[in-house]
C-alpha cells in the first residue's frame, strides 16, 4: 500500500490507523470530553456566554494594535520586559539573548505550543543549553523523541507499558505501569530540574491588557513552579492570545476550561506579570509577544475568525477524523481541525496543502467550538486557495491535471447528448474492473487510490433518468422542459 | 523605526488603519469597559452569617468532589490542634526534618506553632520577605500554610494573592499545602471573586487553587501530586461572634443560631 510519492499526512495517518493504542485512547478520549462538551453547550445555563466571548474575541482583534499596547505598558509599570517578535527567527533569538545574559545552562518549560512553533527548543539545545520539558505528557513525549500528538494530552498515543519501559532506560527506575508510580518516579525527576534550572519558558492562555497580566492554566503545577522557582522567567505568546479586561478574561477563562476538559476551573489558574516580590523566586520577567505570520491572517477578512480561538482543544475530541489519524499526521504544532487551519496559515498553505483537504467539513468542529469558530468555512476557503491559487496567500494550482479534468467534466455535464453518450461509453470501459461481488475493487492509474480502501458500485445499466421517463413517459410540455434543462439528469 | 514600531506598523496595516497612526487606548473607552462590579460587590458586602454559612456548606461539598481535606473549626485554637495533628501525621517528603513554612499573616502567628512545636523537631519557619534564606526553607518544607483572602465556594477555589512575605511558592513547592480560611472571606462565584480582585488597585501576582496538584496524562488515569502539593487542607474557621464585626451585632438571632451550631463545627475533622 505504501507508494513512494506518498505525502507525509498520508504516512503519519496510516501509521495512526494501525496503532490500536492509539484508536483506544482516543476514542475513550473522544467519547468522555467530545460528546461530554457537546451536551454540556446544551445544558449550559447561560447559553449567550458563548456569543458575548465570541464577539469580545473578534472585537479584541479588531482593536489588536491598542490592545497590545496596553498590555505592554501595564507589563513594563511593573517592571517585566516586553519584546516584540516579528518572526520566529526573532522571537528565538530574543530568547537565546536573555539566556545568554543571565549564564542559563537549563530551561524548564510549561507547556507551550507557541514555543513549538517558533523553534525555540532546537536553539536553545544548540547553544549547549538543557531544555527540559515539565508537563509530565510533554516530558513523556521529550523522552521518547517524539513529538506530542493532542494539545492537552501530548501522550494520548503511548499506551502505560510503552511509558514504564521509557522511564525504566531513561530514568533508571524499576520497571512499573503503574500510572501513580510513573507519576511520582517524574515528580521526583522533574523537581531536581524545576529547582535548579535558571530559566523558566511558558506560554501563555490569555493575557490581560487592563492589568498587564498574562494567565496560565495548568493541573500539575509545573507551570507554576516554572514560573516561580528560576531566576528568570520568558513568556511566549502568540500576539493574538489577549483579552482587553479582567471581566472578558473571566467569561473566556470558564470556556477554555470547560472545552478542554469539561471542568468549571482548573486545578491552577495563575496571573503573573512581572518579577516576584520574594527574594528566592522569580527576578526578572520576559514577555515575548509573536506575530509570525498572524498580521496576514488578520488582514484577511476570510481568517481572521480563526485568530479568535482560545486554544481549548474540543475540537480535536469531536473531529472524526483526527479521531482516527492522531495528531502526528498534522506534522505541526497545531494538530486537529484547528491545526488544519491554523498551521497552512502560518507556515503556508502549500506546505500543509493535505491538512484542510484531509478535513470531512462534517462541521462538528464548529458545533463545539467554545466561541464557534466556523473552522468548515475556512477549511473551504483553503481548498479554494489551492484549487485556483492566490496571490495573497502565493498559492499555486496545486493540480493542474485535476483542474483540467474538472474542466472537462463541466463541459460534459451541462451537454446532456455528449453525458448520455459518455455514460454508455464508460459503462462499457468500466466492464473489465467488476469483480465477482458486481463492484469495481482496483482501478487503474489517478484513480487507483480511491479503491484503495473501499469499492465503487459500478455504472448502472440503465441511468436513474432513463428508468424514471419508462415508468412516467413524459407528457410533451415536460418532455420539451427536460430536454432544454441539461443538467438534471444524474446517474 | 525599530523593531516594536514595525510589529504595530504591521499590524495597524492589516487592520486597515494607517501604518502610523498610533490609536490611543483612551479614545476607545468602550473597549475597556466591564459590567459594573457593585451589584456583586454589594451582593458580598451584604451577607450575613446565615449566608456565609450557606457558602460554606456550598465550599465543604466542592471541597470533596475536588480531592481537599476539609475541616470546621470555630476558633484559632482548634484550627491550631488541627495543623498539630497533621504536622505529626506527615512524612517529609524531600528532607529529614519536618519543617514548616507559614506565611507572614497574622492569623497563622495566631496559631503559635512555634511555641507547640518547641520541643520537636519540628521547624517552623514564617515567610518574611527579607529572609535570604526563603529559597532553601521551601525547598525543604513538607507543609505550606497560607491564610488566602478569597475563596470561592461553588468550586473550593482559593484566591492565593502574593505579596511581601507571602510568596507564591509557599502554596505550591511543599507537599502539603494548608489553608487558614476564614468564612468571611468566602464569595460565590468566580464572578464575585473577580468583583473583588478589580477592587485592588496594585494587582499583585495572584492563583487561583482547586485541589491538590494532578495529572491525566498515562492513560488518561487521574493521579494526584504531579509536581504541587499532593494534598491540600483547607481550615474553614467561622467564628462565633466577631469583636467589632456590625454584621453579627446587627443580626442577634443570626449569631444566636451559629452559637447553636457550634457543637457541630467542632465535630472531629472529616476523613480525607
Amino acid at each position: 500500500m505504501n507508494r513512494p510519492s506518498q505525502s507525509n499526512y498520508t504516512r503519519e495517518a496510516i501509521k495512526g490507523i494501525a496503532s490500536t493504542t492509539l484508536q483506544t485512547n482516543l476514542r475513550s478520549f473522544q467519547e468522555r470530553l467530545g460528546q461530554g462538551a457537546m451536551r454540556m453547550w446544551v445544558e449550559l445555563a447561560d447559553p449567550e456566554k458563548r456569543r458575548r466571548v465570541k464577539a469580545s474575541r473578534m472585537r479584541t482583534l479588531d482593536h489588536l494594535d491598542i490592545i497590545l499596547a496596553s498590555l505592554a505598558e501595564k507589563v513594563r509599570a511593573r517592571g517585566g520586559r516586553v519584546y516584540f517578535a516579528e518572526t520566529a527567527q526573532d522571537a528565538s533569538d530574543y530568547i537565546l539573548a536573555v539566556a545568554r545574559k543571565n549564564q542559563v545552562k537549563r530551561v524548564v518549560k510549561g507547556k507551550s505550543m507557541t514555543s513549538i512553533e517558533i523553534g525555540v527548543d532546537p536553539v536553545l539545545e544548540a547553544a549547549g543549553i538543557e531544555v527540559v520539558e515539565t508537563d509530565l505528557g510533554e516530558y513523556i513525549v521529550q523522552l521518547a523523541g517524539e513529538p506530542p500528538s493532542h494539545i492537552i494530552a501530548p501522550c494520548i498515543h503511548l499506551d502505560r507499558r510503552q511509558i514504564g519501559r521509557l522511564f525504566a532506560d531513561q530514568l533508571g527506575i524499576d520497571y512499573s505501569e503503574d500510572p501513580p508510580t510513573l507519576t511520582r518516579a517524574a515528580r521526583h525527576a522533574l523537581r531536581e530540574k524545576l529547582l535548579s534550572a535558571e530559566m523558566g519558558l511558558t506560554g501563555c492562555n490569555l493575557a490581560c491588557a487592563e492589568t498587564g497580566q498574562i494567565s496560565l492554566v495548568s493541573n500539575e503545577g509545573n507551570i507554576r513552579m516554572a514560573t516561580t522557582m528560576p531566576p528568570v522567567h520568558v513568556a511566549v505568546m502568540g500576539m493574538e492570545r489577549v483579552v482587553a479586561t479582567m471581566a472578558e478574561h473571566r467569561e473566556t477563562l470558564q470556556l477554555l476550561t470547560r472545552g478542554a476538559v469539561l471542568q468549571k476551573i482548573s486545578t491552577y489558574v495563575s496571573f503573573v506579570g512581572g518579577p516576584a516580590d520574594t527574594p528566592g523566586e522569580t527576578r526578572e520577567f520576559h514577555l515575548v509577544i509573536v506575530d509570525n505570520g498572524r498580521s496576514k491572517i488578520l488582514a484577511d477578512p476570510e481568517f481572521r475568525e480563526v485568530l479568535a480561538c482560545i486554544r481549548c482543544g474540543a475540537c480535536l475530541n469531536i473531529c472524526p477524523v483526527y479521531g482516527k489519524i492522531g495528531g502526528h499526521a498534522y506534522a505541526s504544532a497545531y494538530c486537529g481541525p484547528i491545526g488544519a487551519v491554523v498551521s497552512p496559515l502560518l507556515e503556508g498553505i502549500n506546505k500543509h496543502a493535505d491538512l484542510c483537504k484531509g478535513e470531512t467539513l462534517c462541521g462538528a468542529c464548529k458545533e463545539v467550538c467554545p466561541v464557534e469558530n466556523d473552522l468548515p468555512r475556512m477549511l473551504s476557503a483553503l481548498r479554494h486557495k489551492l484549487a485556483y491559487g492566490s496571490d495573497q496567500w502565493d498559492t499555486r494550482q496545486m493540480n493542474p491535471a485535476e483542474a483540467f479534468a474538472f474542466r472537462l467534466w463541466r463541459h460534459l455535464v451541462t451537454r446532456p447528448a455528449l453525458y448520455r453518450a459518455g455514460l454508455r461509453l464508460a459503462a462499457l470501459l468500466q466492464r473489465p474492473f467488476i469483480g465477482k461481488n458486481r463492484m469495481i475493487s482496483r482501478m487503474v492509474g489517478p484513480a487507483a487510490g480511491w479503491t484503495d480502501s473501499r469499492d465503487l458500485p459500478p455504472i448502472a445499466r440503465q441511468s436513474f433518468a432513463a428508468r424514471w421517463r419508462q415508468k412516467h413517459p413524459p407528457t410533451p410540455d415536460v418532455a420539451k422542459k427536460t430536454a432544454e434543462n441539461s443538467g438534471e439528469e444524474k446517474v | 523605526m525599530n523593531s516594536e514600531e514595525k510589529f504595530f506598523a504591521t499590524v495597524r496595516t492589516a487592520l486597515g488603519q494607517a501604518a502610523d497612526g498610533e490609536r490611543p487606548a483612551k479614545l476607545f473607552p468602550q473597549l475597556f469597559a466591564s459590567p459594573d462590579p457593585r451589584p456583586a460587590l454589594a451582593r458580598i458586602a451584604a451577607r450575613g452569617p446565615a449566608e456565609l454559612a450557606e457558602l460554606a456548606e456550598t465550599l465543604l461539598a466542592a471541597a470533596t468532589e475536588n480531592r481537599i481535606t476539609t475541616y470546621q473549626v470555630s476558633s484559632l485554637a482548634e484550627a491550631e490542634a488541627v495543623v498539630v495533628e497533621l504536622v505529626r501525621q506527615t512524612d517529609p517528603e524531600f528532607s529529614h526534618t519536618r519543617h514548616l513554612l507559614c506565611h507572614d499573616h497574622p492569623d497563622i502567628a495566631g496559631l503559635r506553632l512555634w511555641q507547640r512545636f518547641s520541643r520537636e523537631s519540628v521547624a517552623v519557619h514564617t515567610s518574611f520577605s527579607q529572609d535570604q534564606q526563603l529559597r532553601e526553607k521551601t525547598i525543604a518544607a513538607c507543609i505550606g500554610i497560607t491564610a488566602p483572602e478569597i475563596a470561592i465556594a461553588e468550586t473550593a477555589t482559593l484566591v492565593e494573592i502574593s505579596g511581601p512575605g507571602r510568596p507564591r511558592s509557599t502554596s505550591l513547592v511543599p507537599s502539603i499545602h494548608v489553608a487558614l480560611l476564614r468564612s468571611e472571606k468566602l464569595v460565590a462565584d468566580l464572578e464575585e471573586a473577580y468583583a473583588l480582585l478589580g477592587q485592588r488597585q496594585q494587582l499583585d501576582s495572584f492563583v487561583f487553587v482547586t485541589g491538590p496538584s494532578k495529572t491525566a496524562d498515562i492513560e488518561a488515569t487521574l493521579v494526584h501530586g504531579a509536581h504541587g502539593p499532593c494534598e491540600l487542607h483547607i481550615i474553614l474557621l467561622s467564628e462565633p461572634t466577631l469583636p467589632g464585626d456590625t454584621a453579627h451585632s446587627a443580626q442577634p438571632a443570626e449569631s444566636a443560631k451559629q452559637r447553636e451550631d457550634t457543637p457541630e463545627s467542632t465535630a472531629p475533622p472529616e476523613a480525607g
